[in-house]
């Protein structure tokens, strides 16, 4: 698909000499890095819009007076630069001298030391004496939750502010001007989020630095461990950094890409164990020789998939895995319509739109690499967002243009309603052209409580727009019509010019789905890996037999951009795992890795070896690490049907969903990220009258034979009969929450009101 | 050609060979014999034992004394000898003054340094372990040299004896006890700032 914005005109400039090639779009900056020339700078951070704070990156062009900003600057075709020269020098140099001023000697026992652009700028520009100085207000270090400001070491770059803005969306960071009393603001010092993480990796000092990390050690003892994060599917880039077997910190490409708090600060599940225990492997053994049925949950590599499918070739296992059934379906069903393998659409290219679509997510909660990717769509190209959700989100208000609520329980009706709107005034075969005459817009449109001038506001906002994104969430994988849906999600997909994302819903999720057979029950005995079994292997506890934890492994993950990537060991593990459970039943691979190459080529993998995978991004911020899935063959089948009738959720309801920064087990065991609060069931008044309990109160109730023990919170932001229950702290049953996640409300059992 | 004879010159020099005044070897047995009975019944045997008689009392109860009684006494030892570390403290307060930076752990060769730090409830960087592994440790001073605060310096503890390794590698054991801070002198020996330092120092002006 072609878009008018993206046709941009190859230019060539010449740079210290060189000639480069660029496109018009591009700043002088990045000609001159994509080309190896260096320009010193100080505020540029790759991954936001310029800052243009520091003027250390200025360069001079033939032709024109006074200094270049290159950082924010377009390159003109022909233009001539010089990015050294001794005037350039002097200024910049002034610029560090400036950036010294009262700046205090404590090298010595600052954390960022050592990877300091200050230091490092300091030293390259020879700022060897401080001739002036100014006098200096006191300025005590602040303490904000998860990270700390010193405010003394602040060189106002502005990335941190930049970062919370544009990427996470949290907002809470402020400049508060005043010359040289100029400080940043926390305003919101009420709930300290995990997110402003993001802005302490980007502080190009050590004004902002993880609390939990300050003064622990020095970042030269570190070992940079390059890894994938494990808790959802986005597989961000990180590298956990290790010293004695234990891991310091997380740290990320921070000048490409981000990290969300459960990313940062969720790093500590390691499975540690005492060796081999050889009873304990031979029992397991003997289950699986009398095991019908293998469960588990989809946070597992690929690897580990491969292994589990070629057992199941070998001895005919069901495999179930509920985390990742309902999406396989989903995804076999979408491209029986759209014709395509995979989604078109990735996290860069929604960062791109102008007009997004989110349906069946609550995204603040359940993908926040999603969010940020919208939030950078808003702050750059102030993209119409129209979030579709059962329950408001007041938290996202500040890039969502507009909430539709719709029913629970009727997402088909509302893909059908979105349909015959994408596709009107569309060429359209005559299939489809038929389907959607004979759509009940106004029934539909009652049913599931989505107002037609809702939808007409929205598609005459995006009307002049370019580049559009659906983006599709969990609730709809476990939808009793999932499959149907999933049709009109790809009927969209092929005549329309908005590109689909379909959010794996657990961390491997897609390459589970890809790899394994799913079968949808068992039947028999049962293994559970990572999930309740007649034998368990877990990685959490309460096993049977250990497994080592995600950061204990070598292996590949499937992300959300449909790139197969890499993460490897930071923490030693001794005991026994899948491989050689796999190695004792008769299949013969020395490591688990060595199944890396065999992944299915028919399913878009390819044969390349684990150890030739990259882990990096390229200069300008591409992606480089493993690769992407290739597209594949799909069958074809056009047959679409009326949405079904609703089946009716009244009263109070609960939803399944855990609080930001919460996944499963691995993020209820990081002591970084516990609260409290975190646990408990939260809903609004409303919720509390209609099921008539109190705030404060311990609860006791079921849903899909899963027994919770919560106390319930009233939640002044949320409104409505819908309450939130998290169920990542469920041990190994979390990955059976599998139903729709949408579920009424029964409660086995009041206690007394425990006012707490 | 002039160069060599020059050289010539240079060797031949002038030559001023003494005799010494040699007596005369014994040549017959019999002389021999005789030699050897006169040295022996002679008073020379009693002149000898007289003069390490002396020495002895001299050494013993007189001013003759060339060596110390260790372990009663030991040597001084040398400012910039390199033994065991001492750790010290300021003067004015009496705190330790190292700070944690960690670079006498990065720069030791040996790798026997090891140090934990964290977060005080000032707000200020703690050392909360430190040991070195005497076993390991060369004593090559790097550590004392690196050492921005003069924290850490080699002091005159040599005798590297002891039932354990442990029980002079904690940062408690080298650290100058608090009771003998009076004591402490502004240390010249390894590590220490060179004598000209005040020259070298450039201005900073920090205005609080
Ligand atoms: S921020 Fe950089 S220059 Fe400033 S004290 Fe820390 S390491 Fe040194
Ligand atoms: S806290 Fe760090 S990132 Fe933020 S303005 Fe100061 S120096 Fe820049
Ligand atoms: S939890 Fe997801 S969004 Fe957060 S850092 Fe990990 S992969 Fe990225
Ligand atoms: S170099 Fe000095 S101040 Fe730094 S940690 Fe070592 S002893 Fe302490
Ligand atoms: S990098 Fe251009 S102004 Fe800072």
């Amino acid at each position: 698909m072609e878009h008018k914005k993206d046709i941009k005109t190859q230019i060539q400039v010449t740079i210290d000499g060189k000639i480069c090639n660029g496109t018009t779009n591009d700043t002088i900056l990045k000609i001159a890095r994509r080309n190896g020339i260096y320009i010193p700078t100080m505020c540029y951070l790759t991954k936001v819009e310029p800052i243009a704070s520091c003027r250390m990156c200025i360069v001079d062009v033939e032709g024109v007076d006074g200094h270049i900003l290159s950082c924010q600057e377009r390159a003109v075709d022909g233009a001539v630069v010089h990015t050294q020269n001794s005037e350039l020098f002097k200024q910049r140099q002034n610029i560090m001298k400036l950036y010294n001023v009262n700046h205090p000697l404590e090298c010595g026992v600052c954390d960022k030391s050592g990877e300091c652009d200050l230091q490092n700028k300091t030293l390259e520009y020879g700022v060897e004496v401080q001739t002036f100085q100014t006098k200096e207000p006191h300025r005590p270090v602040q303490n904000w939750g998860f990270i700390s400001y010193d405010p003394a070491l602040c060189i106002m770059c502005e990335k941190c502010v930049k970062v919370s803005h544009e990427i996470t969306g949290n907002e809470a960071l402020r400049i508060k001007m005043g010359g040289y009393k100029s400080t940043i603001l926390n305003t919101k010092n009420d709930h300290f989020d995990s997110s402003l993480g993001e802005s302490a990796a980007v502080c190009p000092v050590g004004a902002l630095v993880d609390t939990s990390f300050k003064y622990s050690t020095n970042a030269w003892e570190l070992t940079k461990i390059p890894a994938t994060c494990s808790h959802c599917s986005s597989g961000c880039a990180l590298s956990y950094e290790v010293k004695n077997d234990t891991i310091y910190r997380v740290t990320n490409p921070f000048e490409f890409s981000s990290l969300c708090g459960a990313g940062r600060y969720g790093f500590d599940f390691a499975n540690r164990v005492n060796g081999k225990d050889k009873k304990a492997f031979d029992a397991g053994i003997s289950a699986f020789k009398t095991a019908k049925t293998i469960k588990f949950s989809a946070s597992i590599t690929n690897e580990e998939a491969q292994i589990l499918q070629e057992l199941k070739n070998k001895f005919d296992y069901n495999l179930v895995c509920d985390e990742a059934y309902g999406y396989g379906e989903f995804m076999r069903a979408y491209s029986s319509t759209s014709g395509k393998s995979l989604y078109g659409g990735n996290l860069e290219s929604l960062s791109k739109c102008e007009g997004i679509i989110v349906l069946g997510s609550r995204i603040e909660d359940d993908d926040p690499m999603v969010k940020y990717h919208i939030t950078m769509a808003s702050k750059r190209q102030s993209a119409r967002v129209a979030y579709m959700h059962p329950i408001e989100d007041s938290r996202i208000s500040n890039i969502v243009t507009q909430f539709i609520k719709y029913e629970v329980g009727s997402e088909e009706g509302v893909l059908a309603l979105l349909l015959s709107y994408i596709l009107s005034n569309k060429e359209l075969p005559a299939h489809v052209s038929e389907y959607i005459k004979e759509l009940d817009i106004g029934n539909l449109s009652a049913e599931s409580n989505v107002g037609e001038e809702e939808l007409e506001k929205f598609f005459k906002a995006i009307e002049k727009k370019n580049r559009f994104t659906l983006v599709i969430g969990s609730d709809i994988y476990a939808h009793p019509r999932v499959a149907h849906i999933a049709k009109l999600v790809g009927i969209i997909d092929s005549y329309s010019d908005f590109e689909i994302i379909a959010i794996p819903p657990a961390t491997n999720a897609l390459g589970v789905s890809l790899i394994c057979d799913l079968d949808k029950q068992g039947v028999g005995e049962s293994i559970g890996y990572n999930e309740i079994g007649d034998f368990t292997l877990s990685s959490q506890g309460a096993a049977n037999l250990d497994m080592p934890a995600l950061n204990q492994q070598e292996g590949t993950f499937t992300t959300i951009d449909k790139r197969v990537v890499a993460t490897n060991v930071a923490i030693s593990y001794d005991g026994y795992t899948l491989n050689d459970i796999a190695n004792e039943l008769g299949l013969y691979n020395k490591n688990t890795i060595d199944y890396t190459a065999k992944l299915p080529v028919s399913k878009g993998f390819m044969e390349v070896d684990f150890d030739n995978l990259r882990d990096d991004f390229d200069i300008e911020g591409n992606d480089m690490r493993g690769y992407l899935l290739a597209s594949c063959e799909t069958k074809k089948d056009d047959s679409l049907e009326e949405p079904a009738e609703l089946s009716s959720f009244d009263g109070a309801m609960v939803y399944n969903c855990n609080e930001t920064h919460y996944f499963g087990d691995a993020t209820n065991k990081s002591k970084l990220l516990s609260s409290s609060e975190s646990h408990t069931l939260k809903g609004s008044s409303q919720f509390a009258q209609i099921a008539k309990i109190e705030d404060g109160q311990s609860l006791r109730y079921s849903i899909n034979d899963i027994v919770y023990e919560r106390v319930f919170k009233i939640d002044t932001t949320l409104k409505g009969t819908i309450a939130l229950n998290p169920t990542f702290d469920m041990g190994l049953s979390s990955s059976m929450v599998s139903s729709y996640r949408y579920n009424n409300f029964n409660i086995e059992k009041t206690n007394t009101v425990g006012a707490s | 050609m002039n160069e060599i004879r020059k050289e010539d010159e240079r060797v031949k020099g002038t030559q001023e060979y003494v005799l010494l005044d040699l007596s005369h070897s014994p040549e017959t047995g019999f002389d021999q014999f005789a030699q050897v009975v006169k040295r022996t019944f002679g008073k020379e045997l009693f002149v000898g034992l007289w003069v390490t008689l002396r020495e002895m009392g001299s050494t013993l109860f007189g001013k003759g004394k060339h060596t110390v009684s260790y372990p009663l006494e030991k040597m001084p030892i040398a400012p910039r000898y390199r033994a065991i570390h001492d750790m010290l403290r300021l003067l004015e307060s009496g705190n330790y003054r190292c700070i944690g930076c960690g670079l006498c752990e990065k720069i030791c060769i040996s790798n026997c340094i090891a140090m934990d730090t964290k977060y005080d409830e000032n707000q200020r960087k703690e050392v909360s372990e430190y040991t070195i592994n005497f076993g390991r440790c060369i004593f090559c001073g790097y550590c004392a040299e690196v050492c921005p605060e003069l924290a850490i310096v080699h002091g005159g503890r040599y005798e590297n004896a002891s039932e354990q390794r442990a029980s002079f590698s904690l940062f408690e054991d080298m650290l100058k006890p608090i009771d003998m801070l009076t004591q402490q002198k502004e240390f010249d020996g390894f590590g220490a700032v060179s004598p000209n330092a005040d020259e070298n120092i450039k201005k900073t002006p920090l205005a609080y």
